[in-house]
């Protein structure tokens, strides 16, 4: 996909061209369309917060993994109270 | 290619894909022109000195090409050198007490390099999807997987952020400042950095904090240690360590944990998309997290350096907390060697405490779809904040407490940071992965080979902790 970004419009903008006292000058923020031109779709906040991604199907490999890492993690964590208990009060 | 559930909140702006169309080209430029906000306003500014930086440059590219680096770089060395904190220099420290000059000096250099690994993904992640990553997660996984990541997440960070004000209290200490007052200094710099406003001024403030941790440097220095094994070392990994193979594991398990960890991936993705990053950043990115690493190796190597001498002196620094190991090097470093780690300890201390409340904010306020940004003030994104400061508070009231059981958090809160790490992984890996998410910028081969690397060895390492703690005769103990 071609980038239709911030940069590449300054750049072929002819008002842009060979404008280095525009390019040094603050940007005009006062001007929503100077706002909206230097960020993409999804950085405006507004757009943001009413688009998602979506939830994907997770297939069963997933399920399995996910699950199989969260099992992991419970166990590990009671072995590490264990540990610390037996360095805390170490058995004589 | 997963399929996608529409979502059902999905409105007239429709669904979220990964694109870099321009907010003012969009079919729904008309409807944001009313609605921006002030982070809009504080991030097109950001945009507009990369943009013009990238313009100028295109006659001298160099010059060009370092400011445009100069602007972008932060998120990568803030992580880095953020979890260079107050534990992982003590881990480091311990280390180099315990073994001297040998096979920890490159594996702590590996530690960074499975860490880079990781944290170019999130580079990657926010920089396109310009979002949180807790907040895709919530949003591909549903509220069940998300609330887990984030209970990962609120414990690890929260358990980090005693041993943070831990840190400072004992890197004070050496001075002699009183623990309330020690504190109370972290606290304040905390409050300090928040209350900026804007996230580039936050960034360059805390990434000024960070370069501190290079105070371990002349601390290394001072130490005079041996260049020539320090070499030997980092090229052979020899000489190996000797002892008990569970204090040896123990060690391995804290020195992977002090590089690698849940927060770091959910602050940089969060630090990215803060930072206003697009697509065409992700290299400048890349090194930006390249240095964040690079830095953090060296700082991190200084530190095990740095008490080299208790090795050689056979002193016993196993129940030593921060302030003792300062205290211990002294007659051996100096009084100025032993300030400067002492210092070493407290900046670690506040530059972690800083970015870990943050991530912490960033993680509730991308779930609970409130104002998350450094770019607002105070009172527009107050739960942000409130966040961002009540998790410090909590934390450093605890280690006001007096007789506050606090050596179990110090114990293992490197440890737990291991353990979280393999599902915090998984997630990563199966976003990044996720072409309706990531485009054209999803994991390649060897991203994908060295990410599951990284997660399997994890895997491997804890489970040998694991071991370990229910079959203690198997490793000899």
């Amino acid at each position: 996909m071609k980038p239709n970004d911030s940069e590449s419009k300054f750049a072929g903008n002819p008002r842009r061209a060979d404008s280095v006292p525009e390019i040094a000058a603050k940007p005009d923020l006062e001007d929503p369309r100077v706002v909206l031109s230097l960020l993409e779709t999804d950085q405006v906040v507004a757009a943001k917060q009413k688009t998602r991604f979506g939830r994907r199907n997770l297939s069963v490999g997933v399920q399995v993994l996910l699950w199989g890492l969260r099992i992991y993690v419970v166990a590990m964590l009671v072995l590490v109270v264990v540990s610390v208990i037996r360095a805390i009060h170490p058995m004589h | 290619m997963a399929s996608v559930k529409k979502d059902s909140e999905a409105s007239s702006f429709g669904s979220a894909r990964p694109t870099t169309e321009i907010a003012s080209a969009s079919p729904v430029a008309r409807d944001l022109v009313g609605l921006l906000t002030h982070e809009d306003l504080d991030r097109a500014r950001d945009r507009w000195r990369v943009t013009r930086a990238r313009w100028k440059g295109r006659g001298a590219k160099r010059f060009g090409g370092l400011r445009v680096l100069w602007l972008l770089v932060g998120p990568g060395v803030l992580v880095f050198l953020g979890e260079n904190d107050a534990p992982s220099m003590l881990s480091y420290s311990a280390t180099g007490a315990r073994f001297g000059i040998g096979f920890f000096i490159p594996f702590v250099a590996l530690t960074f390099l499975m860490g880079l690994v990781v944290q170019e993904m999130t580079v990657r992640l926010g920089a396109v999807t310009h979002r949180g990553h807790a907040e895709l997660i919530f949003d591909r996984f549903g509220k069940f997987w998300g609330f887990f990541s984030m209970g990962d997440l609120v414990l690890g960070n929260f358990l980090t952020l005693i041993t943070e004000f831990i840190g400072i209290r004992a890197g004070l200490g050496f001075f002699g400042i009183r623990p309330v007052i020690a504190v109370g200094i972290g606290l304040l710099v905390v409050v300090a950095a928040m209350t900026t406003g804007r996230y580039w001024t936050w960034e360059r403030i805390t990434l000024g904090l960070a370069i501190f941790n290079g105070l371990f440097i002349p601390a290394a220095i001072l130490a005079h240690p041996d260049w020539s094994a320090v070499g030997h070392a980092m090229l052979t990994w020899t000489p190996l360590p000797t002892g008990h193979a569970s204090e040896i594991l123990l060690l391995i398990l804290a020195d992977i944990g002090a590089t690698v960890t849940p927060w770091m991936i959910f602050f940089q993705q969060s630090a990215v998309v803060d930072k206003g990053m697009q697509p065409r950043d992700i290299r400048a990115g890349r090194f930006d997290t390249l240095l964040g690493a690079l830095l953090a190796t060296v700082f991190a190597i200084a530190a095990l350096l740095a008490t080299v001498p208790l090795f050689h002196h056979g002193i016993d620094a196993s129940q030593f907390e921060g302030a003792q190991f300062a205290e211990a090097l002294e007659p051996w470093i100096g009084h100025v060697g032993a300030a400067l780690f002492a210092l070493g300890i407290f900046e670690a201390g506040i530059v972690a405490a800083i970015a870990i409340s943050t991530s912490s904010a960033y993680a509730f306020g991308e779930v609970l779809q409130t104002g998350h940004s450094l770019n607002r003030p105070v009172r527009d994104a107050w739960p942000f904040y409130s966040t961002l400061l009540g998790s410090a508070c909590a934390a450093a009231g605890l280690v006001l407490i007096p007789h506050a059981p606090l050596e179990f958090v110090v114990l293992t809160v490197n440890v737990i940071a291991v353990l979280a790490m393999p599902p915090a992984l998984a997630f990563l890996i199966l976003l990044v992965n996720d072409r309706d998410v990531m485009g054209e910028h999803v994991n390649g081969f060897w991203e994908n080979a060295a990410g599951i690397a990284v997660t399997v060895l994890l895997v491997c390492v804890g489970i040998g902790f694991g071991l370990a703690t229910v079959f203690p005769s198997l490793l000899g103990r």
